[in-house]
């Protein structure tokens, strides 16, 4: 049936189409517009405290001059490919226990609802956290040094690039874990008992049947964290002492002296590196069908 | 075979996992009974005391150390988060009700709604306060712009929980009822949404907890310091010194947000046990 026949022959039946249009409308006015407007705005005209629509192309000439700026997209693509790589090394075989290994469903259940629960602390004061445990006198070291595994206590453990990604890595790996525990449960058991009778090893099954089925679980995580991380700014911002500054902290500090074409341009790069992310893993795995 | 060696090794490699989680969150409860109003933010705790807790409350006499300025942002955020409940659930329920019947160009909606929830919040914050300020002039408000802003971001969580609950629900009770001549919005009243209930109540938890939490947004989108919602509160500790009472606070929030979520599991027992009963009397009669 056509969408045409079908409205005519079910009339204000479940679902009309007209529901979705406060949808459309809200998303249009409050997030795409808004993201036009970034775009928009990063030609416009900046003087020192004000900015005109004349069209121009100096901040965005300025963005790729400067060595702060470039920098800092290339420090966001290295945290987010760094953080991508800890949360997927240090979630999988989280994942793999919770959603194969474990055979009672409560189990698996109650696991996943332990990780959740740090969520409910508020992110802010999650990340500020990190402080006491990674400083000089903090936990880390202090039972580091009381196991006389070290003499002196690690001082790269705060402030540097370095905490920025272990503060990212707790933060976000839930969201790895989740979905790739999800997909694994959904492994009909059968196919691995028949590839056991067969003959094969665990590392043989691991990398024909369970790892390629839980692969989109794998993106989906991906998709969260990249999301995530790329759009950071409190994280690197509380964990280095302002040393690591990503395009978020770019943001942060331009609309801070009031420079908003500079943080337009910024924005638009941030948007576009967004774009380019997603658009990849979503060419991997079809999103609605996984639903 | 593998599995009796590998799942041992997985489990203590799970324990480990979840006191990596644990690990900020033990050592923040810990700090937060340092002793007051001298003790710092790190080890070693000189004392044990509840003083920065009793600090929130404003029951210490006045020090050095100023409160935490959360009174009036705590209220906003409450304030904020039900607002942002309440319209991207009614959002969310209408556009999976809309989704049950294909329609053109269903893809692209979908896609545009779900970016909602992945467009990062310095965006849409960023892009939302050049509209009002630029574009339209008006001032930015928590209750204006950093409420459409948290809407845009909540609303497709509200909407993916209601499409996987609408997926699995069974059309021929809604037919049943429209052939006896209900109509439409007296059937979605007293059928449908009694049978939804279970996903409204978990889109609702989610776009209240999200709202309460975020951060980003608020930052751009909201106004001046008379419009600081909680997350802003703690952020404007984060430029001058910690102490302690940003830990006790910390804390708190954690034990109200497990309130919320005990008050979440009881209506669910509750209306999984209706459901229950009501299924019950049908097979009696």
């Amino acid at each position: 049936m056509t969408d045409a026949t079908d409205a005519i022959a079910v009339p204000n039946r479940r679902g009309s189409s007209w529901l979705i249009l406060p949808g459309i409308i809200w998303m249009a006015l409050f997030m795409v517009l808004p993201i036009l407007m970034i775009c928009y705005v990063s030609f416009w005209t900046q003087t020192t405290f004000n900015i005109s629509s004349t069209p121009t192309l100096a901040s965005w000439k300025q963005f790729f001059a400067s060595d702060t700026y470039t920098g800092a997209l290339w420090t966001t693509v290295r945290i987010w490919l760094i953080v991508l790589f800890t949360t997927f090394a240090i979630g999988y075989p989280t994942a793999l226990f919770v959603g194969l290994f474990v055979k009672s469903k409560t189990l698996s259940t109650v696991l996943l609802v332990i990780c959740v629960i740090p969520f409910w602390t508020s992110f802010l004061i999650r990340v500020l956290a990190w402080r006491p445990m990674l400083g000089k006198e903090g936990a880390i070291n202090i039972i580091l040094m009381k196991l006389h595994i070290i003499s002196h206590p690690i001082e790269v453990l705060l402030f540097t690039e370095l905490s920025v990604i272990i503060g990212m890595t707790q933060i976000y790996c839930v969201f790895m874990v989740g979905p790739i525990a999800f997909m694994l449960g959904r492994i009909d058991r059968n196919i691995i008992e028949a590839a056991r009778d067969l003959g094969a090893g665990f590392g043989r099954i691991f990398w024909k049947i369970i790892f390629p089925l839980s692969l989109p679980g794998v993106i989906v995580g991906a998709i969260f964290v990249s999301v995530m991380v790329l759009g950071e700014f409190a994280t690197s911002g509380a964990l280095s002492g302002r040393k690591v500054n990503l395009l978020g902290n770019i943001i942060v500090t331009q609309v801070g002296s009031l420079k908003w074409a500079m943080a337009s341009v910024t924005g638009v790069i941030l948007t576009v590196v967004m774009g380019m992310v997603i658009a990849a893993f979503l060419r991997i795995v079809d999103l609605k069908q996984e639903l | 075979m593998e599995s009796r060696v590998l799942k041992p090794i997985l489990a203590v490699y799970v324990v480990a996992f979840i006191l990596f989680l644990y690990g900020p969150f033990f050592v923040l409860t810990i700090l937060s009974f340092q002793q007051g109003p001298d003790g710092g933010p790190q080890f070693p705790i000189t004392e044990w005391s509840t003083y920065w807790y009793r600090q929130i409350f404003g029951l210490t006499p006045p020090s050095r150390i100023a409160p935490l300025p959360v009174g009036e942002a705590l209220i906003r955020s409450l304030v904020l988060a039900f607002m942002t409940m309440v319209t991207s659930t009614v959002l969310g329920v209408m556009s999976a009700q809309a989704f049950r019947r294909k329609f053109r160009g269903s893809t692209f909606v979908f896609y545009l709604i779900v970016l909602g929830m992945m467009v990062p919040g310095v965006l849409t914050g960023l892009g939302t306060s050049l509209l009002a300020n630029n574009v339209i002039g008006i001032t930015r408000h928590w209750y204006t712009t950093a409420f459409a802003t948290h809407v845009a971001y909540t609303f497709p969580f509200a909407f993916l929980v209601m499409l996987a609950i609408l997926n699995r629900f069974d059309g021929s009770v809604e037919e049943a009822s429209w052939s006896l001549g209900v109509t439409p919005w007296t059937t979605f009243r007293k059928v449908t949404f009694p049978l939804i209930f279970p996903g409204v109540l978990s889109a609702m938890l989610f776009a209240f907890t999200l709202s309460l939490d975020e951060f980003p947004r608020s930052l751009f989108a909201a106004g001046g310091s008379e419009d600081q919602t909680l997350p802003l509160a703690i952020y404007g500790t984060f430029s001058v010194e910690i102490h302690p009472n940003i830990f006790a606070f910390g804390v708190l929030t954690t034990l109200f947000s497990f309130a919320l979520l005990s008050v979440y599991g009881i209506l669910m027992g509750l209306s999984v046990r209706r459901a229950r009963k009501m299924a019950m009397q049908e097979d009696i009669t």
